[in-house]
């Protein structure tokens, strides 16, 4: 981050320019995951608690697809995922703490 | 001017640094992000309180209307990531194509979302109404919620349309090329935050039996 | 010299929207300045009419309606438009790109734009003192229930404190990004003074935690709206969920009010000791602890709403681990001022008050955070006396040093320095007289937010509304100086009138609309090394 002494109308950093391609097979994956969690959920009936805890997994599985490749954290400068993961982990003790009070009312 | 000393300082705020333009977006993308946090903690807690009473509610929801807008905002999140390739290729035009798809995406959504709002207002579960106050404790939440987290969701679907719409006038009129296309991206990264916070949104309210 | 032909930034342009479509970083933190201290002195007035209201047992002045109204707005005022936004916008938008050695911020318009949302944030606050049903009277907290019931204007109250959340979270984004971006070639994270790294520890915090109130008060003005709520617990919803969220943002925004003025004292101790400052990154370090930390002790402002055991033991032990950090800077600075050739000057003895008063606000916190005590505490003066101690005590002394400390750099003229002094001595004793009293007639018992009490208390009482007399004598006496430094003979106030060696002293007085005439040159060995640049 530090010392850029880029001048005017220039775009100094490396872009990597994702294919079409990709973005396809990333399409690809991401249906396939709406499809699994989807009949998780209509034919995998009666899990209960277990069947949120996959919803919620494979929920995740996809915002992480979906930052990585469509959002480009994979190509950009590492700072990005670090940023991601700070407020990420802030958001997930707030989580954690409404749960210790929640839980032991 | 003349009595300037004509410094020009290396690092200047007047430079246009693309940088700069999309670590501002992600930062604005961690307070949206923030905000409907916000109400996922509410959501967490009154599920924690309620959960027979949220399963019960949930089978009112339409899994496969949830499910057709969860592809199309998925099909939007990638047309949206293809035009940014376009437009580092120089391809303004495919660009815009792409956009367009984009926006026609967000419309097919708000209208399959309006059909689901208006189906549940006609049965009375809209907060205030008559069989929303008969429901029992926890269902009623559930439908307070159900209705304020897609609504927000919805009207950012909303400003999303309308900041890629300004990308494709930008892009027309030559703004935005292969060596400026930053907000291209941004709007992308905007886009693609809605698609994720839906990402989370949908197995929460329609997939949780 | 050259020098002396260069314009600046207040010859620039000319007229009223030259200033208010200004982009300008130095003019927009100007803007803010007026705005902001005249908010305060509003603030002010409905404070002194408060203690008036306390002189004596028994109805004075107002209802006890009106006395509620009158706490909530001082509280708005106070907290939304004068505290949060004080440091930050005005000398952290003034001074922040000038201490990294760059000529604006990263989005020149965002922070215009950010300074109308707060213009208008403010004026909808205040318009619940002409139009509606009265100011709200729920407490600056907007507590549900009572926010959705009460009749008064709360719904126009919580939509501004929403829009002003909003300029917050782009002031914050701006300047995370400057000084990601706009460090003048050479200067490191680790070669910036304190004060950038304060800014830069407050910034997350706006922008992390703001979004979290904004839609709480969008769940408030949904159940005033529709008539039914998420913490209606006539659906079953749960009030004691609004003060969770309420206090997710709000007890990290105390650090937002802290935060920059720990970097204001950081700047001014050094200059004044003309030594080093004692553990930089310790100081820089402990920014970011708090920061971070800061965020998981907000149920320490609820251990007597119903929280279950569990997380009040959490939140209080959390409580206590931000004290660490909080520590260490105090200790740091009074290490600073050891063996320094300390040169007493106006802003120094801003800074020493600081210190001081911060010391018993933070003391004091600690007998809040710590759950057995809070318990007799909670809700009692000894709470008003505290928070005053560290957020008037502490940040507002800061403010007013920081003022003190740039007034010849921003104007490039000098108020009368003995003046300065005296003033400083009234507001000091004032200070005191005002709230140490509060924290006596807490531990005694004496409830908050009632406009009456029982005679036993009348003592304290009486000291501290003659304190806020003098309180009051002392801030006429120091802006009186202060303006009246604007007329009269210019004195000549050289590029660094005090002698110190972050970026700003090396430009002109006031700096030119570029900042910088001539190229500025990081200082050897740090920020703050005055050994190697003396």
């Amino acid at each position: 981050m530090k010392n850029n002494t880029e001048s005017h109308n220039e775009v100094v950093h490396e872009t990597h320019i994702v294919s079409y391609k990709e973005h396809v097979s990333t399409l690809v994956a991401l249906l396939l995951l709406t499809i699994m969690t989807v009949s998780i959920s209509v034919f995998g009936a009666n899990l209960r608690s277990l069947t949120v805890a996959t919803a919620m997994l494979i929920a995740t599985v996809k915002v992480i697809v979906v930052a990585y490749y469509f959002m480009h954290l994979k190509f950009d400068k590492k700072i990005y995922t670090w940023l991601v993961l700070l407020v990420v982990v802030l958001f997930l003790s707030f989580l954690i703490l409404m749960s210790i009070e929640y839980l032991n009312r | 001017m003349e009595h300037h000393s004509g410094l020009v300082l290396p690092n200047s705020g007047h430079n246009r640094d693309a940088e700069a333009s999309k670590l501002g977006m992600w930062l604005f993308l961690f307070t949206e992000f923030l905000l409907f946090g916000g109400l996922f903690i509410v959501y967490m807690v009154y599920r924690m309180l309620n959960p027979e009473a949220f399963l019960t509610a949930s089978y009112q929801l339409n899994v496969t209307m949830g499910a057709i807008n969860t592809v199309v905002l998925l099909l939007s999140s990638m047309t949206i990531a293809m035009s940014i390739t376009a437009i580092q290729l120089g391809n303004s035009k495919r660009s815009i194509q792409f956009l367009i798809f984009t926006v026609a995406a967000s419309l097919v959504f708000l209208v399959i979302k309006y059909f689901e709002w208006s189906a549940k207002i006609h049965h009375g579960l809209f907060p205030g109404m008559d069989v929303f106050n008969q429901l029992p404790h926890g269902e009623s939440l559930f439908f307070y919620l159900y209705f304020f987290m897609t609504g927000l969701h919805a009207l950012h679907i909303i400003i999303g349309a309308i900041f890629i719409i300004v990308v494709i006038f930008r892009t027309k009129n030559g703004q935005l090329n292969a060596n400026n296309y930053s907000h291209t991206e941004n709007a992308g990264l905007y886009w693609h935050l809605v698609d994720l916070i839906w990402i989370y949104l949908f197995p929460l309210f329609y997939l949780i039996h | 010299m050259a020098a002396t032909t260069e314009l600046n930034f207040f010859q620039e342009k000319k007229g009223l929207f030259s200033w208010i479509f200004s982009v300008d970083h130095k003019r927009i933190a100007l803007l803010y300045l007026y705005a902001i201290l005249g908010f305060f002195l509003v603030g002010v007035t409905l404070g002194i009419l408060m203690r008036l209201e306390l002189l004596n047992p028994g109805k004075d002045l107002m209802e006890a309606k009106t006395y509620n109204q009158v706490f909530t707005m001082h509280g708005v005022i106070m907290i939304f438009l004068f505290i949060i936004p004080s440091i930050p916008a005005v000398f952290g938008n003034f001074f922040l790109p000038i201490l990294l050695g760059t000529d604006d911020v990263s989005f020149p318009r965002l922070n215009l734009l950010s300074w109308w949302i707060y213009i208008i944030g403010a004026l909808m606050a205040l318009s619940t003192l002409l139009f509606g049903d009265g100011p709200a009277d729920t407490g600056w907290t907007f507590y549900a229930p009572y926010s959705v019931r009460t009749g008064t204007n709360v719904t126009m109250s919580v939509l501004a404190a929403f829009v002003l959340g909003f300029s917050s979270i782009l002031t914050g984004l701006n300047f995370i990004v400057t000084i990601h971006r706009l460090r003048t070639p050479g200067m490191t994270f680790f070669k910036m003074p304190l004060f950038a790294w304060a800014l830069y520890a407050t910034s997350w915090i706006q922008l992390l935690a703001t979004p979290i109130i904004g839609i709480t008060l969008m769940m408030i003005v949904a159940e005033r709206v529709l008539g039914v709520g998420l913490f209606d617990p006539a659906i079953g919803g749960d009030p004691i969920l609004y003060q969770h969220l309420f206090w997710i943002y709000s007890h990290p925004a105390v650090y937002i009010m802290a935060l920059p003025a720990f970097g204001i004292i950081s700047e001014i101790l050094p200059t004044f000791t003309h030594r080093t400052i004692f553990g930089y990154k310790a100081i820089a370090f402990s920014s970011l602890a708090i920061a971070f930390v800061g965020y998981f002790v907000w149920g320490h402002h609820m251990f007597t709403a119903g929280m279950s055991g569990a997380a009040r033991i959490v939140f209080s032990i959390m409580t206590f681990l931000v004290a660490i950090p909080t520590a260490i800077k105090v200790f740091n600075w009074v290490a600073t001022l050891y063996k320094g050739s300390i040169d007493v000057q106006p802003p120094l003895l801003y800074a020493l008050g600081f210190i001081f008063q911060f010391m018993i606000g933070g003391l004091s916190g600690l007998v809040l955070g710590a759950l057995a005590t809070d318990v007799h505490l909670h809700d009692t003066y000894f709470v008003v006396g505290h928070f005053h101690y560290v957020m008037f005590g502490g940040t507002g002394f800061a403010f007013f040093g920081a003022l003190h400390y740039w007034y010849p750099k921003i104007w490039g003229r000098m108020y009368n320095k003995a003046v300065a002094n005296v003033a400083f001595v009234i507001f000091f004793i004032g200070f005191n007289m005002l709230y140490f009293p509060m924290l006596i007639s807490g531990l005694m018992g004496m409830p908050r937010r009632y406009y009456d009490y029982l005679p036993e208390f009348h003592l304290p009482n009486m000291i501290s509304t003659y304190g806020s007399w003098i309180l009051a004598t002392g801030l006429i006496l120091m802006l009186w100086n202060l303006i009246a430094g604007f007329f009269g003979p210019k004195p000549e106030t050289g590029r660094n009138y005090w002698g110190g060696i972050t970026l700003e002293w090396q430009t002109l007085s006031p700096p030119p609309l570029q900042n910088f005439d001539k190229m500025p040159e990081i200082p050897k060995g740090g920020p703050y090394d005055f050994e190697n640049n003396y």
